[in-house]
C-alpha cells in the first residue's frame, strides 16, 4: 500500500497531537471550542452537551448504562476521542472506578457561548470606509480563481497564466508526496497526487492547510497559534471587511499566504487595508466534519461512455484528461470519452510514478533448489491495488454531476461505473504474494518436517499433495530466513 | 408504510421543529415561570445550533387561538445586535414571540372559547409537518427532521381527530415526535404521538432542571438514537375520543367503513355517511358494539 495516504478529514488528529499545554491554551478561545465540538462524532457531541452543566465527575458506569449493546463500539470511539482531545479527563479513583470530568476551560467557554454568544475579536469595518467591496459573486469568483491557479501551479501545469506569489520553497512543501521528481524527467503525479486532484475543494483545502500548519514550526510560527487563527477566521462573516491592523505581525504574514490560496481577499484603502474572508475561509470549520457544501456540478456522463463537461476551467480539463480521452474543447464545453486505455493510463499514473514510495510494484518468486544445484529464477510481476483510484474517479464524476443529471439516481450511469470497476479488476485478477519455492528434498521426513515448520509460522502457501512424488512446497518470502535456518539445521 | 426519504446528509444533521406552548392559562398556573422555561429552551436551541453548523431549528408557537412560526434558523441572519449579553437569535426570537402572544391575546377577546384552556396543538403539529414536507421536497440533501412538543396545557379533546391525523401523517413520513410535557398529569395525546412515531415522551420530574432533560434526552440526534437507551414510556393511554361529543371513552361504536368512533349508536355515520343497520341496542348484541382496540 502507498505510504503517503491522503486522508481529508484528520485535522482533529493534528489538534489532538498537540501537547497538553497548547491544547488547553487553544480552548481558551470559544470559537475553537465550537469548531472542535462540531468536529466530534455525533455521540461525543451528545456527551459533551449532557455533561455541560454537571460539575462533579460522572462515573463511566453510569455513562455506559445509556448505551445499547449495538452502540458499545461507537461509545468507545466517542469517549476515546474526547479523552484524546482532552475534553474529558479520565480519573481512576481508589475503588478502581473510572470517572470523567469535562475540561473546565472548555466547559466555561461552551456555557458562555450558549448563554451569551461571543463576539469576534474584530468588528467588520463600517461601509463608509470600505467603499468598493466586491459583490459575493465577485468574491466567489476570486476565491475559485485563486484556488485554481494555485492548483495548476501545484501540478506544474503548463497552462498557468499568472503565477501566484507563493514562494517556490512553500510550493515544494505542498508538492511533497503529490508529485515525484525524477532525474531528467518532468515531475509526475503520484497516486496520492492523483487522488488529491479528484477530491472536492474543501478536502483539498484541508490537505494544503494541514501541510501548511505542519510546516509552520520551520517558519518560526507556533502551530497552535496558527490553528487557532485559522479556526477563528472561519467564523468571520463572508464578504465583510476586517481591518488588517487588528492582526498580529505573524497573522499578517499568514494572511498574505491565505490570500494567495484564495481564502481571503486583501484590499487597500486610502488609509487602511483590510481583508475580506471568502467562502473558502468560512468553510474551513465546516469541512472539518463533512463536505456537504457542494458547488454546482458540470459533468454529464452518458451511457455510451461519453463525457460532457460544461466548464471553462483549465483545471477541470486537466483533471478530466487524467482519466479520459478529451476529444474536443469548445469555449465552455469539454467533450471526452472514458476508454479502457485512458483509464489504464490513469491507473498507471499513480503506480509507475514512484515505485519506491508505493512499494507494491514488484514481487519475486525465487525457486530455491535444495541440494547441489541451486538455481534461481526471478519473475517480475507488476500488480496494483487501485481500488482507491477507481473510487476517486467515480466519486469525482458523481460529485460533480451536472444539475440536470444530479437529480437522477444514480447520477452516473450504472453501466459506466460498473465498467470502470471491471476494467480496474482486470488489472488485478491475480493476487501476488512474494514466496519461495522449495523442492528436491532428499527424504520424505525432511519434506514433511519442513512443511509442518512452515505451517507453524502460518506461512505455508502450497504443498504437493500427499501422493505426489515431487515433494515441493511454496512458503511466504518473509519466512525464508526461518526456513533456511531450519533446513540447514536439519541437514547437519 | 411510505418509503423513507433518502438520507444523503451527514449522520447527525438534524432539523428540529420545536412547538412551544404559550398558552397563558397554563403558564399562569404553572410552578415553573414562563420566563425560566423560556431561558432553558433558548439555551437548548442554541446548543442544538452549536452542535452542527448544518443543524436547523424552527420554532412554532402554539397559542390558545392560533399558532405561528416565530423562528427559523435557516432564514434569520445571525448578525446585528450581538451585544455579548445575548445572542442575536434570542433577541429576534423573543421579539417575535412577544408579537405573537399579543396577537393571540387579542383573538381571545374576540371569541372566548368555552371549556378547558387547551392549546392549539393540532394546528402547530400540522404546520410543522407542512414545513417538513417542504424540506423533503427541496432535494435529496436535507437534514433529518424531528418534532419536539414542549407542551404544558392539557389535551383539548375537540382536537382529537386533527391531532391523530397529524400523528399518522408524521408516522408515514417517518418523523418522530418527541414530547416534553410540563403539565401536572400525563398527556394522552402526546403519549400516543411519541409512541406511534417512535419518539420520546418525557414528563420532567424536576422542571427546574429542564435544560438537563432537554440536553440529555431531546438533543440526541436520530443517528445516535440507534445506540442509546432513551426513556421509554411505561404506560400509554390509548383511549380514543368519540367523534360526536369529543369525550374520551373506553368502549364505543365504530363505523365499519371509515372507522369513526361514536359513544352511542347513530343511524348514519356523521363522517362518511354510511347508513348503519337497524339498531339492536335493545338486544345489546356484540355485533355492532365493539371494543376499540389500540391503534398502533
Amino acid at each position: 500500500m502507498p505510504q503517503v495516504r491522503i486522508i481529508a478529514k484528520n485535522f482533529m488528529d493534528m489538534v489532538a497531537a498537540l501537547p497538553a499545554m497548547k491544547l488547553d491554551k487553544l480552548y481558551e478561545n470559544a470559537f475553537i471550542c465550537e469548531a472542535i465540538l462540531r468536529s466530534l462524532p455525533p455521540l461525543a457531541k451528545k456527551y459533551v452537551l449532557q455533561m455541560l452543566c454537571i460539575e462533579v465527575p460522572v462515573t463511566a458506569k453510569s455513562m455506559e448504562e445509556w448505551v445499547l449493546p449495538d452502540g458499545v463500539s461507537k461509545h468507545r470511539v466517542a469517549i476515546d476521542r474526547l479523552i484524546q482531545l482532552r475534553i474529558f479527563t479520565e480519573t481512576v479513583d481508589r475503588k478502581r472506578e473510572t470517572t470523567y470530568t469535562l475540561n473546565p476551560i472548555f466547559q466555561t467557554n461552551l456555557k458562555k457561548l450558549l448563554l451569551y454568544g461571543v463576539v469576534l475579536p474584530r468588528e467588520p469595518m463600517p461601509s463608509n470606509v470600505t467603499v468598493r467591496l466586491p459583490s459575493s459573486e465577485d468574491l466567489e469568483a476570486f476565491a475559485l480563481g485563486q484556488w485554481e491557479c494555485f492548483l495548476l501551479q501545484l501540478i506544474n501545469s503548463s497552462q498557468i497564466e499568472r503565477p501566484s506569489n507563493i514562494s517556490s520553497s512553500m510550493m515544494k512543501i505542498f508538492q511533497r508526496g503529490l508529485l515525484s521528481q525524477r532525474d531528467k524527467e518532468a515531475p509526475r503525479l503520484t497516486e496520492s497526487g492523483f487522488q488529491f486532484l479528484l477530491m472536492d475543494t474543501n478536502a483539498q483545502l484541508w490537505y494544503i492547510i494541514r501541510e501548511y500548519i505542519s510546516n509552520s514550526e520551520e517558519r518560526g510560527v507556533d502551530s497552535a497559534d496558527l490553528i487557532s487563527f485559522l479556526l477563528e477566521l472561519s467564523f468571520h462573516v463572508t464578504g465583510e471587511a476586517y481591518n488588517i491592523n487588528t492582526l498580529t505581525e505573524v497573522q499578517k504574514n499568514t494572511i498574505k499566504d491565505l490570500a494567495d490560496l484564495g481564502l481571503v481577499k486583501l484590499q487597500q484603502g486610502r488609509k487602511d487595508s483590510w481583508f475580506i474572508p471568502t467562502r473558502l475561509a468560512t468553510n474551513l470549520s465546516v469541512s472539518l466534519t463533512d463536505s456537504s457544501s457542494r458547488k454546482q456540478g458540470f459533468v454529464v456522463v452518458e451511457t455510451n461512455f461519453r463525457l460532457y463537461a460544461y466548464s471553462t476551467s483549465k483545471l477541470h480539463c486537466e483533471i478530466l484528461r487524467l482519466f479520459s480521452r478529451v476529444e474536443y474543447q469548445l469555449p465552455n464545453l469539454i467533450v471526452g470519452a472514458i476508454t479502457k486505455e485512458s483509464l489504464y493510463s490513469a491507473f498507471e499514473n499513480g503506480i509507475t510514478a514512484d515505485q519506491a514510495i508505493l512499494s507494491f510494484s514488484y514481487c519475486t518468486f525465487i525457486y530455491f533448489h535444495f541440494g547441489s544445484s541451486l538455481s534461481r529464477r526471478f519473475f517480475n510481476f507488476q500488480y496494483a491495488q487501485i481500488n482507491e483510484c477507481t473510487f476517486h474517479i467515480i466519486s469525482f464524476l458523481q460529485q460533480n454531476a451536472h444539475p440536470r443529471v444530479a437529480e437522477r439516481v444514480p447520477s452516473v450511469p450504472e453501466n459506466v461505473t460498473d465498467q470502470i470497476r471491471l476494467w480496474e479488476t482486470d488489472l488485478n485478477r491475480v493476487e501476488m504474494t512474494p514466496a519461495y519455492h522449495y523442492d528436491g528434498f532428499p527424504s520424505r521426513d525432511l519434506f514433511e518436517g519442513a512443511s509442518d515448520f512452515a505451517r507453524g509460522y502460518n506461512a505455508l502457501l502450497w504443498e504437493d499433495p500427499e501422493d505426489s512424488k515431487k515433494m515441493s512446497l511454496v512458503v511466504k518470502a518473509e519466512n525464508h530466513v526461518h526456513m533456511r535456518e531450519y533446513l540447514s539445521r536439519q541437514r547437519q | 408504510m411510505a418509503s423513507a426519504p433518502s438520507k444523503l446528509y451527514a449522520d447527525d444533521v438534524s432539523l428540529l421543529m420545536v412547538l412551544l406552548d404559550t398558552n397563558p392559562f397554563f403558564w399562569s398556573s404553572s410552578s415553573l415561570p414562563f420566563s425560566v422555561f423560556l431561558s432553558h429552551v433558548l439555551t437548548f436551541l442554541n446548543s442544538i445550533l452549536l452542535l452542527n453548523q448544518l443543524n436547523q431549528v424552527v420554532v412554532i408557537a402554539t397559542g390558545y387561538n392560533s399558532c405561528s412560526y416565530i423562528y427559523d434558523s435557516s432564514t434569520s441572519t445571525n448578525q446585528g445586535s450581538d451585544n455579548g449579553r445575548m445572542p442575536a437569535r434570542c433577541v429576534n426570537l423573543l421579539q417575535k414571540l412577544e408579537e405573537f402572544v399579543i396577537k393571540d391575546e387579542q383573538l381571545i377577546k374576540e371569541g372566548l372559547r368555552e371549556g378547558i384552556a387547551s392549546s392549539l396543538l393540532s394546528g402547530s403539529l400540522s404546520m410543522a409537518l407542512c414545513y417538513i414536507q417542504r424540506v423533503f421536497r427541496s432535494g435529496p440533501l436535507h437534514p433529518q427532521p424531528r418534532i419536539l412538543c414542549l407542551q404544558g396545557s392539557s389535551d383539548g379533546s375537540e382536537q382529537y381527530v386533527a391531532i391523530m391525523n397529524a400523528i399518522f401523517s408524521a408516522q408515514r413520513s417517518m418523523v418522530p415526535i418527541d414530547s416534553c410535557y410540563m403539565g401536572s398529569s400525563n398527556s394522552a395525546f402526546l403519549q400516543q404521538a411519541s409512541y406511534i412515531t417512535g419518539g420520546v415522551y418525557l414528563k420532567p420530574q424536576q422542571p427546574n432542571g429542564l435544560f438537563q432533560y432537554l440536553s440529555t434526552v431531546f438533543a440526541t440526534d436520530l443517528h445516535s438514537r440507534a445506540f442509546l437507551q432513551l426513556p421509554k414510556s411505561l404506560g400509554v393511554d390509548f383511549r380514543a375520543s368519540c367523534f360526536c361529543h369529543k369525550k374520551t371513552i373506553d368502549m364505543g361504536y365504530i363505523c365499519s367503513v371509515c372507522l369513526s368512533i361514536f359513544c352511542k349508536h347513530h343511524k348514519k355515520c356523521s363522517t362518511c355517511g354510511s347508513v348503519f343497520g337497524q339498531a339492536q341496542s335493545d338486544v345489546n348484541s356484540t355485533s355492532n358494539k365493539k371494543r376499540k382496540t389500540p391503534e398502533t
